[in-house]
């Protein structure tokens, strides 16, 4: 199989990386950058525990080739918080007690990210189909949908 | 715990103290089984499975796949002889001369990567010849079935677990309680269901993960996603031939267990195949497919009640008999076979019981333990006969259970006495918080609208003396190191174990560190982090290595001081006197000690308490009748109840609001007990509207996300009210008992109970899909 | 068979052509090994199952006109073939003259899922459960196709021959999808019936679009298109004739809803069985006509 060289700008730093043809955005960042907070719950593009950030979209990094991401913008969990100041989503997700085993908690708040960058004050409604496609099997989600709620208020109140 | 010490409740117990691992996950520090870094070494595996339900393996020819570049090994159940199991040891590593699910383990690879790994498996030549299966636990329980373990007579077995030798059912529970017989005739009203509760998944969004690697002298080291690290120890190393001391099991953050990654399921896999390849990591990740039919699943049970009662709503009788879809290896299953046997009756006194609970082989994936260990899938159908019963004899079912739940004092099932519970609070509070008794008016013209409850109780099923232990240990800086062996899955479990240490000791709950992630090597044991026994069992040996620890630095100070030790006490993280006011902070002392009152040398040392716990009082339950003096430690019961619509057009059903109540005994962190009645509830709804491991010929259909659905963020409940009843468990800490299964236990019923309430109609078990719904509305005329 | 499924994707060559000549040429070289791909949300699923195995992927996501959205007030909408969905769901000429598309668009599985997942990957799938399909094919939508012959139109209608199997031949690359001019003043909607309230894929999907007609008996004009019910996307002519020629009235939307019922072949699988998607057809047909006749009615 033919390796590509890609340049990627991942949580701010560009990335030079050969990626083979076959490997997925999701395995770049937690096998070639050993960046392992985003998540591999299903490779299919179900469960939404490996969403990240690509070029300010959400998508599923398992269901992106890493050698598409050439010249491409990646942001992680890890490039959420800002000098250790976290961002809103994630502050406000830990008051509300929307995080327990914490393993769609990464692609969970990359999607509450993307949302509020888009549409900065969501319905209660918004904010669950936003959502639909992150899998959470131990919250029931309310206290997440919450913290989203509180998050949007926080940046609100700070702009 | 003395009742005196019940009184007093220090801080932080009873407050809603933040996680304490919150900050790295979110921030996606939190390392994880499959994000720890092997470096080169690493080696990757991929399991060649059984793609028939039943077969005779013929021959294995690995000498194509061997001879693939960059696979390192390959082994085949040949090399492991040992069985492995934890009630019963019915089960090989790798299959030997037979498989008995599809997807049963016949080899493994271990290669540079997982690519070349996978594509050595297809040069692997498997021979079946394939046999004839059971797939249902009724027909395994007939003559005619083909048996599956011809050997079970030989396996080794707990002694509380009594398997049938010669036929397909690995345990027969049984109580005889009283006379049923001769009881129907005096009942004014009897009813006889029968119901199916299909096989469902824990869908954990972690699936199951294990590295492991061997050195050169045998030693094991086993990293994986784990609820069990001591349980894993010792069945592996039983299995290998080699002592518990000589394998270490590190378990990392845990992404959802739900009882999945209890005891030991695909972690030996991995072990087996790095034993030949030593001094190199191997590592087994199961892809979310696998994770659907080989990992544990929830049994199925066929379920058949009669239960009767006077005109007074008074319950007489019960005759229940539950068949248990087991799967292919039942040494986990056959404790739920047990745990459903002995709460047969769900909460309520039951003077004549005649229950059989017998736990089947089949040819289907194999069942373990989940969230409720058969209490879900039990009280699925028990619910919903206790509401019939009410609606015969013309009672309000409030009304019919307020008659019949449990009281402290009511004789049990199995004969011994309950203790005070907070049932009846639990069943009042979830009434009205439910609205029991008012009818909301549909809310459009093609909708229907129900209420429904549903009571439950549940026990830590487990042996009778499954322990736990704790140390603690402080710095120069004066703060905690708690040093335990249950894991945080999720559920709170190290946030409370901060919180009683902190509370039991005398320092505040940010002064303590866990000494995560626990390491069979340095963590104290644990039996199993399973049966929501960790707050209670834990907690009390968190207690006893708390007071332990204070016992050495009260005894110092007041050595030292030359003071009565009982004017001294331990307070923010400073040793005060009552009587003379002094002070000193723990830091001072803790490490170097103190000096002699004479100057002449020193005191102390540093300080290390320590503390375990296990029951001591749960009796055996006599074979022939299921009856002994105290069969569990407690019960936790509770209620839930909801309020649905549905829609005439789809069939399809929209819960609206969803209550809960259950009596925790204590709440240690009340937020976090809510948290798992929030999230309990929503496992339940999936349970009951969407799941199902749709099995055919012994193949699961729908082994994705594609088709075996779950709940979403827009499936939830518009309302959601948890409720915390506090009835103290007399030796539980500060009263506290569990929580953690107990919020999925009723939902079924109180949802079927609901749609009975909207529409009129039952089924014979969940899901209640809208397709069900719709088809069951236009055979009852509901629509055309 | 289900113990075959790769944990991750296969191993493959990914090939990204600077023009649509060199694609259709490529493609051309290796039929059945090369295959195009957009989004890739059903080829690598696909793949990972042991379904697809091709020796090459093809990226066509930058070429020429591939990421046109374009609107022209007399030829109609132009959806590029690398266009996403939430591209699609968030232009204001989809929103104002196709919400209908929109709609469609937005039904399908999750935002992020969307932000790769593309209208002509959904059509070239060629699943019977595609959620764009319908719309698409209400308004008459005309595939650009680039073949190794140079370029082509093909009507969308003609396109699909079976579950999975379209006209394409091999160095055939879809560049687009032109949807005609909305008639005058007309509604849509787009009825999806999956387990969960969202995200799911459809176990029954109708589309309707209704507009005034002063050609028709009835005074209206009702295309519908059905979703998950036969081989095929499959549009009830016999419904839509029926609508036409009768004066539409609760009764009439009623039967029109039996014809398309009674038009499809569903199957029983695991997500659905024949029964109840036939009586969704049904329900969901009355549901839909009925919304779109009173929208066309408060005007």
């Amino acid at each position: 199989m033919a390796f590509h060289k890609i340049n990627v700008s991942v949580n701010g730093e560009i990335e030079q990386v050969a990626v083979p043809s076959n490997m997925t955005l999701m395995r770049m960042l937690r096998e070639s950058l050993a960046l392992t907070g985003t998540k591999n719950g299903c490779s299919a593009g179900e469960c939404g525990t490996c969403t990240v950030l690509m070029n300010g979209e959400p998508v599923n990094s398992c269901m992106v080739l890493a050698v598409e991401c050439d010249g491409v913008e990646i942001i992680t969990v890890e490039g959420l918080a800002y000098d250790k100041r976290l961002d809103p989503v994630q502050e406000t997700i830990i008051e509300a007690g929307g995080v327990q085993c914490g393993f769609c908690t990464p692609g969970i708040l990359i999607s509450a990210r993307a949302l509020l960058d888009r549409n900065p004050n969501p319905s209660e409604e918004e904010i669950r189909e936003a959502l639909v496609g992150n899998l959470c099997r131990c919250t029931g989600y309310t206290r997440i949908i919450e913290s989203v709620k509180k998050a949007a208020k926080m940046k609100l109140e700070m702009a | 715990m003395t009742k005196a010490d019940l009184k007093t409740v220090p801080s932080p117990v009873g407050e809603n103290t933040p996680r304490i691992d919150s900050r790295e996950k979110v921030t996606g520090a939190a390392v994880y089984a499959d994000d720890i870094q092997f470096g080169n070494a690493l080696l990757y595996a991929r399991i060649k499975r059984s793609p028939h339900p039943h077969a005779l393996i013929k021959n294995i020819d690995i000498t194509k796949a061997r001879e693939l570049h960059g696979v390192k090994a390959i082994v085949t159940g040949e090399d492991f002889p040992g069985f492995i199991g934890l009630y019963l040891q019915d089960r090989h590593i790798f299959c030997r001369d037979r498989v008995r699910y599809v997807g049963d383990p016949v080899a493994g690879v271990a290669a540079i990567s997982e690519e070349i790994a996978q594509k050595a498996l297809d040069l692997i030549d498997v021979e079946y010849e394939v046999l004839y299966p059971v797939l249902d636990p009724e027909f395994g329980i007939s003559p005619e079935a083909p048996i599956l373990h011809p050997d079970l007579g030989k396996y080794v077995v707990a002694d509380f677990i009594l398997p049938k030798p010669d036929t397909n059912v690995s345990n027969h529970f049984k109580i005889r309680k009283g006379d049923v017989g001769s009881t129907w005739e005096k009942c004014a009203a009897v009813i006889e269901r029968k119901y199916r509760i299909p096989h469902i998944q824990h869908v954990p969004l972690e699936p199951h993960v294990a590295i492991a690697k061997v050195d050169e002298a045998g030693e094991v080291t086993l990293w994986d996603s784990s609820q069990s690290p001591f349980a894993q120890r010792s069945l592996i190393a039983d299995a290998l031939g080699i002592s518990q001391s000589e394998m270490r099991v590190i378990a990392p953050s845990v992404g959802g267990g739900f009882g999945g990654k209890a005891g030991v399921s695909m972690e030996s896999l991995a072990v087996a195949i790095a034993t030949k390849v030593k001094g190199r990591p191997v590592k087994l990740l199961l892809t979310r497919e696998e994770e659907f039919y080989t990992a544990f699943v929830r049994q199925g049970l066929v379920a058949y009640f009669k239960i009767g009662c006077d005109k007074n709503g008074k319950l007489l009788a019960m005759e229940n008999t539950f068949y248990w879809d087991g799967g292919a290896y039942t040494e986990y299953g056959v404790n739920i076979t047990r745990a459903a046997g002995y709460s047969c009756t769900g909460p309520y006194e039951v003077p004549n019981v005649k229950t059989d609970s017998y736990c089947v082989y089949s040819n289907h994936p194999v069942g373990g333990p989940m969230r409720g260990f058969g209490m879900p899938e039990m009280h699925a159908g028990l619910e919903q006969c206790i509401e019939e019963l009410a609606l015969q004899i013309g009672m309000d079912s409030i009304e019919f259970r307020r008659r019949n739940c449990l009281k402290e004092g009511s004789i049990l099932a199995t004969g011994g006495k309950m203790h005070p519970t907070g049932l009846s609070q639990c069943l009042e509070e979830s009434a009205k918080a439910i609205g029991w008794g008012h009818k909301a008016p549909p809310s459009a013209p093609n909708k229907r609208r129900g209420k429904g409850l549903a009571l439950m109780w549940k026990a830590p099923a487990m042996p009778p003396n499954a322990g736990s232990s704790a140390w603690i240990e402080l710095a120069e800086d004066g703060k905690i190191t708690l040093g335990i062996g249950c894991q945080e899955i999720g559920q709170g479990a190290f946030t409370v174990a901060a919180q009683m240490a902190a509370a039991a000791f005398g320092v505040p709950y940010e002064s303590v560190r866990l000494a995560a992630p626990v390491d069979t090597r340095y963590s104290p044991y644990e039996w199993q982090t399973v049966a929501s026994r960790i707050t209670w069992s834990t907690g009390n040996a968190i207690v006893n290595a708390a007071h332990d620890a204070r016992q050495q630095v009260l005894q110092l100070v007041s050595e030292a001081w030359e003071e009565n030790y009982e004017d001294l006490n331990i307070v923010d993280g400073v040793v005060v006197s009552y009587k003379t006011e002094k002070e000193i902070p723990l830091k001072n002392l803790v490490v170097y000690g103190l000096p002699k009152p004479d100057g002449k040398g020193w005191m102390g040392g540093p300080i290390i308490g320590r503390g375990n716990f296990m029951p001591s009082n749960v009796t055996g339950l006599d074979p022939e009748t299921g009856q002994g003096e105290q069969a569990v430690v407690h019960f936790t019961t509770g209620a839930q109840a909801v309020e649905l619509e549905v829609d005439l057009d789809t069939g399809k059903i929209d819960i609206i609001k969803g209550v809960a109540a259950f009596d925790v005994g204590k709440a240690i962190n009340p937020d976090m007990v809510k948290a798992q009645m929030e999230g309990g509830l929503v496992q339940g709804i999936s349970s009951a509207l969407f799941e199902c491991l749709q099995l055919k010929d012994g193949v699961v259909q729908n082994p994705s996300f594609v088709d075996y659905r779950i709940a979403t963020s827009t499936d939830i409940p518009d309302e959601v009210q948890s409720i915390i009843v506090e009835v103290p468990q007399e030796d539980g800490p500060w009263g506290a008992r569990g929580i953690g299964e107990h919020s999925m236990v009723p939902t079924i019923p109180a949802i079927a109970n609901a749609i009975y309430d909207a529409i009129g109609v039952r089924f014979e078990g969940p899901p209640f899909t809208a397709e069900k719904v719709y088809l069951a509305m236009l055979d009852a005329g509901i629509v055309k | 068979m289900i113990t075959d499924t790769h944990p991750t994707l296969p191993e493959f060559e990914y090939i990204r052509p600077e023009t649509l000549g060199e694609a259709s040429a490529f493609l051309a070289r290796y039929p059945g090994d090369a295959r195009p791909f957009l989004g890739g949300t059903d080829v690598f699923v696909r793949m990972r199952d042991g379904f697809l195995t091709p020796k090459f992927l093809v990226d066509v996501k930058s070429l020429d006109g591939m990421n046109d959205l374009l609107f022209h007030p007399e030829k109609g909408l132009i959806v590029g073939a690398a266009v996403n969905m939430n591209q699609v769901v968030a232009t204001p000429d989809v929103q104002n003259h196709y919400p209908l598309l929109a709609e469609a668009c937005r039904s399908v599985a999750s935002y992020q899922l969307r932000n790769r997942a593309t209208v002509i990957g959904n059509i070239c799938n060629a699943s019977p459960a595609g959620d764009t399909i319908g719309a698409c094919l209400v308004f008459d939508g005309r595939l650009h196709i680039h073949g190794i012959d140079g370029s082509r139109q093909e009507a969308l209608s003609d396109f699909f021959l079976g579950p999975g199997e379209t006209t394409l031949n091999a160095g055939d690359i879809v560049m687009a999808i032109q949807l005609s001019l909305p008639p005058k003043d007309c509604e849509g909607i787009y009825l999806k019936l999956g387990r969960n309230k969202l995200s799911d894929l459809s176990i029954v999907g109708v589309t309707v679009l209704g507009y005034r007609d002063s050609d028709t008996a009835s005074g209206f004009h009702f295309r519908i298109a059905l979703a998950s019910v036969a081989p095929v996307p499959l549009v009830p002519k016999k419904a839509e004739t029926h609508l036409a020629s009768h004066s539409i009235t609760p009764q009439i939307i009623l039967e029109a809803a039996q014809m398309a019922a009674d038009a499809c072949s569903p199957i029983d699988d695991v997500r659905g069985g024949a029964k109840y998607r036939k009586q969704m057809v049904k329900s969901l047909s009355v549901k839909a006509l009925t919304k779109v006749w009173e929208k066309l009615n408060s005007k």
